[in-house]
């Protein structure tokens, strides 16, 4: 008993602490959401600013993993404490800038020399509102057509046979459903066993409209617009798949599905061939099934190879989502972790020392290839390109850079319009309603929902 | 006048002592709930100071379809939940009562799930749901049963299934049901024996009259937990699918977390107070109906 008591006194007294600040130095405490792998990762490289920059100027920046970080940045801005630097979604920086609660960066944005002409337009402009610039990307993505070319492979007859190639990717929509329908198998019970794809398996359904050239918000008049042509297409496309499998097989096959992230993932597990995803993805097969990265050789071996090579040794592939419009190529949804001071941080310009240090070109790119991302910035080095651990890198470069990268609507109400949009898919594939009702029914409550919040910011003005 | 001295220095001793209960209280729930009210009358987004809107959140609520749509779950889940959770917890606090062997292991047994956190109870809930994986419907099968339900991916069965896991937490109710058990007098049961009564008549016409006032304050302990029901419907389901399981709980706490409309959110709190107020006060009416207190 003694000695179980020392041995956690000892531990008490002398054990592990938090990074220790040096003395004289100014503590920038930032949080973000990122946990296990992921936020060793961030470690590093608030590590090595620390070492560096950070050092020379006597900033220390200490991280830390907080979950639920919208809920917590927002008390803590609230109740006047809010950390130095906090690491939000890009749909928190319009609603949190409506409301003042972001520092403004644009000054120290230009002391720093970052421009419009350091970034992509379509994250740079996520980064501003009204005309301001409140955030900074760490952790870029953009959506694309994750698949398993195994199982296209394993496949290829029945493919072949339908006149699909088993070599390459979907191109429209509608091959994307013929893929889907050849590589859907049932069992001895006709219940589903695995499907080629399933619209709200794996996708944002709040985003589907994109693929299918649609708009849902008028910027002009303020008005969404959910019943135009082009979204109501998209749920006929949502409920056509209910139609062709029923959604009570659907419902069975999703109940039996494991959690997302996890070694039971449908993707990894093998039970859903083809899904929307972001470059990350493939860091998270990495750590969660190396074997689907690991084909041919070990990873180290395989990052020395010519790209051309090295996608060999993967049992996946990304490719640009198909689009459901003749000619509408290179369709995404451009999407980020964001750096923000958030309004009462204690020391703004130490924490935009850090941000900008995160936005340096080559910290950057090492950040994005630890996360297997695209990068948010212009300019990207040949080794970025030819050595990320994710050798579909060119794709995600290729689709951020492409006119048809999108963004949330820029509305200050994004967490209720995906909300509504994603609740009106639902009922849509329980086939619950129709596409047109379902959708007016999620207009009618968003444009309530915006007139509303922008007749509060009126009365807040006066 | 010495007298009065010492009674004041008695009356502030008493309130140094009791001071720090006091200013926790204040601190801690008077406070909030009457800024809670306050808020429930203005707009007020969190991040900014509140402005007073007066009765604008309550008129707002009337009109709004998915306010109603979690009401009616969250009473749907109660007329679930309620009887049947109760109906359970009597009929194994009757079990446990017996005397058989190994009782003190039964009744750890039945206690325990209550120690486990919401949280991971959850959790475990989501793997016995699962139809491919799950235990139970690996058990439905096996006894015939061809297309186990998709429990909490159905928007039928998911209510259904969050009223089924509520079950596992019935520890805590045995646990004052079997106390309550045992205050049953003994000549009660001797009487009704001698008067003929089988097994069931002794259950109906002595047990369940002498626990009555343990089963109405289970009945207003349980009515105020049904209606503030979250963190297992939050973890399973996220008030899917089509929002079939979006309890009012959470509809509140959208509001108030993720939408920022705390003033909003403040009014739903309220009204969420006058719905428990409403339930128990009807508890408390019809108990004059059904609670026996022994003595009277």
């Amino acid at each position: 008993m003694t000695a179980i008591v020392g041995a956690g006194l000892a531990v008490v007294m002398f054990g592990p602490r938090g990074a220790v600040a040096p003395r004289g130095c100014v503590v920038v405490e930032y949080w973000d959401k990122f946990t296990g792998y992921e936020a060793n990762q961030m470690r590093r490289i608030v590590n090595a600013f620390n070492r560096t920059v950070g050092r020379r100027r006597h900033i220390f920046v200490r991280y830390f993993s907080v979950s639920d970080i919208q809920q917590k940045v927002l008390i803590s801005t609230a109740s006047g404490v809010p950390p130095d630097v906090a690491g939000m979604w890009e749909a928190d920086i319009i609603p949190y800038a409506a409301l003042g609660a972001l520092t403004p960066l644009g000054k120290y944005a230009k002391q720093y020399g970052i421009t419009s002409k350091t970034y992509l337009p379509v994250y740079w402009r996520q980064c501003h509102y009204h005309g301001h610039l409140y955030a900074l990307v760490c952790n870029p993505m953009a959506l694309a057509l994750l698949y398993n070319k195994q199982i296209f492979k394993r496949d290829a007859t029945k493919l072949r046979a339908a006149g699909l190639n088993p070599n390459e990717p979907p191109r429209t929509i509608s091959q994307l459903d013929r893929y889907a329908r050849v590589l859907t198998k049932f069992g001895p019970h006709h219940q589903l066993v695995r499907v080629g794809f399933l619209p709200l398996i794996g996708s944002d359904a709040s985003l589907l409209y994109l693929w299918f050239g649609g708009q849902a918000w008028n910027p002009r008049n303020s008005r969404f617009t959910l019943t135009s042509p082009a979204i109501i297409r998209t749920y006929r496309w949502i409920a056509s798949y209910s139609r062709w499998l029923g959604p009570s097989r659907v419902l069975a096959f999703e109940s039996a599905l494991g959690q997302f992230d996890s070694p039971q993932d449908p993707f990894i597990s093998g039970q859903l061939v083809m899904e929307m995803q972001g470059p990350w993805w493939a860091d998270a097969i990495w750590h969660l099934k190396p074997s689907m990265s690991t084909l041919h050789w070990p990873k180290k071996a395989e990052l020395k190879m010519p790209l051309a090579q090295r996608v060999k040794n993967y049992a996946w592939a990304y490719a640009p989502f198909p689009s459901a419009v003749p000619g509408l190529k290179d369709v995404t949804f451009a999407g980020f972790d964001s750096l923000v001071i958030p309004r009462g941080a204690r020391h703004p310009r130490q924490a935009f020392a850090f941000i900008a240090y995160v936005n340096r070109q080559k910290v950057m790119e090492h950040l994005c290839m630890m996360h297997s991302t695209n990068s948010p910035l212009r300019k990207v080095s040949r080794n970025f390109l030819d050595h990320s651990p994710n050798p579909y890198i060119d794709v995600f470069e290729k689709l951020a850079r492409s006119p048809n990268a999108h963004a949330w609507p820029r509305i200050p109400i994004i967490r209720q319009f995906n909300n509504e949009m994603t609740v009106a898919a639902e009922r849509v594939a329980l086939l619950q309603a129709t596409p047109r009702q379902a959708l007016a029914e999620a207009q009618r409550r968003l444009q309530r929902e915006y007139d509303e919040y922008e007749a509060d910011a009126r009365l807040r003005r006066k | 006048m010495a007298t009065s001295r010492s009674e004041l220095r008695n009356l502030v001793k008493g309130l140094a002592f009791l001071s720090p209960w006091m200013i926790g209280f204040a601190a801690f729930t008077a406070i909030p709930i009457g800024l809670s009210a306050y808020f429930s009358l203005c707009n007020y987004p969190l991040l900014q100071p509140p402005v007073f809107v007066g009765a604008q959140n309550y008129t707002d609520l009337v009109h709004d379809g998915v306010f109603w749509q979690s009401l009616w779950n969250t009473l749907y889940y109660a007329l679930l939940a309620l009887p049947l959770g109760m109906a359970i917890a009597i009929g194994a606090a009757l079990l446990l009562n017996s005397k058989i062997r190994g009782l003190s292991i039964y009744r750890t047994l039945i206690f325990l799930p209550s120690l486990t956190p919401a949280v991971a109870g959850a959790m475990i809930w989501l793997w016995l749901f699962n139809s491919k994986l799950g235990l139970i419907n690996l058990v439905l099968q096996k006894l015939g049963v061809a297309h186990p339900p998709g429990w909490l991916v159905s928007p039928r069965w998911a209510m259904p299934s969050l009223a089924l896991m509520s079950f596992w937490g019935i520890g805590n109710t045995v646990v004052i049901y079997l106390a309550g058990l045992q205050d049953v007098p003994r000549e009660l049961y001797e009487a009704a024996e001698i008067d003929g009564a089988g097994g069931l008549d002794r259950i109906w016409h002595v047990t369940l009259p002498c626990i009555s006032p343990v089963i109405f304050f289970n009945l207003v302990m349980a009515v105020i937990g049904v209606v503030q029901n979250f963190t297992a419907p939050y973890i399973m389901t996220g008030g899917g699918p089509a929002r079939a399981t979006y309890f009012y709980t959470m509809y509140l706490y959208d509001n108030a977390f993720r939408y920022l409309r705390m003033g909003y959110a403040s009014a739903m709190a309220w009204v969420q107070f006058l719905l428990v107020l409403a339930l128990t006060g009807l508890a408390f009416w019809s108990a004059r109906h059904w609670v026996h207190y022994q003595g009277r």
